[in-house]
């Protein structure tokens, strides 16, 4: 099990855990993290599971690659720690995790 | 060509009749009830109805679009002559062939090349263009007293925006929207003769059309999407009948699906007067309410995939190559999935419905559609202070494939 920390635009936060391989996406739909609407269901098709990965956390995830970054570019206020949930893999080195929320996907 | 559906136990499935467009959810939760999918002897197709599978299968990679991936170009000429698909030339080059019907690599390759205008933030800095475009329009009928709302304003807007999106002037979105119609139609389950004609013709002119659209631009380039396919050819993204068949696709979705849930979406409200009292109250809900006109009414309430693998669904095993109907009009009201799903609430939330479909195929419009339809909504509500419906009962389209009122008339009231 591994964990995982949301905060959203008003500062709660919620810790969650994880599978090994379980998108953060899929973490946020199952427990009830609303901000993250995901209606494609994590193809990276949709762009509606934004979210900025935390300071702390940046250098160590790999980057996105090309369909994501091509994403990432059209989002609503994307900035240099915007990632697709649905594309984060939980694994021994994203154990303990923190994304931050947007207020809205779109 | 009849279609019924007779399950084990002998009940009926009949979705081309007119019990069934005005009110198919009875159907769907029969449906839904047993269980398992259910097949559909016309079709050879398992019908799927239950939220959780509806899901499973729109995601799932495995699942495919295009039959290539099992068959031999024989047995899928013999299915598409089983079917009524064959002899029509520009139909089966442009629209039979498409991104929507396409898998993997070109499926994602046709897709790379049209996506960014339709993501959420392009598609944000198009809000005001579609609202001095809505404004405009309903200035011009808000004085008439009575209108047909589905014709006179639904059917005005999403066209004529994808087509200045594309790059299509204003002055040919109605000829646009009759051709769009005339080939979706032949998707249906209900494939006559009649029918196919009038798709083949259809499909011709609009081929033409865009010839000559074509030429215009590469005279004189534009800030256009259709300049910017024309570069992606030039540079070998795609080639001509990909783009071709594209922008038609392009063009066909946005002249179709919003037009109905507009229509059904504005029935909704009229069936549910406390939830419109309750939107004039608090506008700030118009993202809710959208995304339950989508669940209540999906416009698109039928798609198909095809297994590329043994599968189970339901609980039930399945072969490669089985055929599978995905119900999304059906799952959206699964209350399994969603509490009262019989009740328009628009503050419904979280509302996680499949009206655009799931996984790679999902719709790409989404945000424009939702667009246009927050516009209209937040114009009539604020400079209407009344909307009735004239007819107590209007008609619906007939048929599996789509979903909406053919003429919704309505007495306006200015505010």
């Amino acid at each position: 099990m591994y964990r995982v920390t949301f905060i959203d635009a008003d500062g709660q936060v919620t810790e969650l855990t994880a599978q090994q391989g379980q998108s953060v996406m899929s973490v946020a739909v199952a427990n009830g993290i609303d901000q993250i609407l995901a209606e494609c269901g994590g193809s990276c098709a949709c762009g509606t599971c934004h979210c900025y990965v935390d300071d702390a956390w940046i250098g160590r995830l790999a980057p996105p690659d090309d369909s994501e970054q091509g994403m990432i570019e059209c989002l609503m206020n994307p900035t240099t720690r915007s990632r697709l949930s649905c594309q984060l893999k939980m694994s021994d080195a994203l154990d303990g995790l923190v994304v931050h929320l947007p207020r809205e996907q779109y | 060509m009849t279609a019924n559906l007779l399950a084990s136990d002998g009940q009926a499935f009949e979705p081309l009749t007119d019990a069934f467009a005005q009110n198919p959810y009875p159907a769907y939760a029969a449906l839904r009830d047993k269980g398992t999918p259910q097949f559909f002897a016309d079709f050879d197709m398992w019908l799927v109805t239950r939220f959780d599978d509806v899901a499973a299968i729109a995601r799932d990679i495995s699942m495919v679009r295009s039959p290539e991936f099992f068959m031999s170009e024989e047995e899928i000429t013999e299915q598409k002559r089983l079917q009524n698909w064959l002899d029509m030339p520009h139909h089966q080059r442009f629209v039979q062939f498409s991104m929507l019907d396409s898998d993997g690599e070109v499926h994602d390759r046709l897709r790379k090349q049209v996506f960014r205008e339709f993501t959420p933030a392009f598609i944000a800095r198009q809000r005001g263009m579609i609202e001095r475009f809505v404004e405009k329009l309903v200035d011009s009928l808000i004085g008439k007293g009575e209108i047909d709302f589905v014709e006179e304003l639904a059917a005005q807007v999403p066209g004529h925006i994808i087509g200045r999106v594309l790059g299509v002037p204003d002055e040919d979105c109605p000829q646009l929207r009759v051709w769009s119609e005339r080939v979706v139609q032949f998707f249906d389950i209900d494939r006559s003769d009649e029918r196919k004609a009038l798709a083949e013709q259809a499909t011709t002119e609009f081929y033409h059309y865009l010839l000559k659209l074509m030429a215009e631009r590469r005279r004189a380039p534009q800030e256009d999407l259709i300049t910017r396919l024309m570069a992606a050819q030039d540079a070998g993204a795609l080639n001509e009948d990909e783009l071709v068949s594209t922008c038609m696709l392009i063009l066909m979705a946005g002249h179709g699906s919003t037009i109905d849930v507009l229509g059904s979406g504005m029935h909704a409200l009229l069936r549910f007067p406390d939830q419109m009292e309750r939107l004039k109250a608090d506008p700030g809900l118009i993202h809710t309410a959208i995304q339950e006109m989508f669940r209540f009414e999906s416009p698109l309430p039928f798609f198909h995939r095809y297994s590329t693998t043994d599968c189970v669904v339901g609980g039930q095993g399945f072969p490669r190559g089985t055929k599978f109907g995905l119900l999304y009009g059906a799952a959206n009201r699964d209350p399994a999935q969603f509490e009262n799903p019989d009740t328009f609430d628009v503050g419904r939330n979280p509302n996680r419905h499949l009206a655009f479909g799931g996984g790679a195929h999902f719709c790409l419009g989404n945000h424009l559609a939702r667009l246009d339809m927050e516009v209209i909504f937040t114009t009539l509500l604020k400079r209407l202070s009344s909307i009735s419906l004239v007819d107590a009962e209007p008609q619906y389209k007939r048929g599996l494939s789509v979903r909406g009122p053919k003429v919704l008339r309505l007495a306006l009231t200015p505010a």
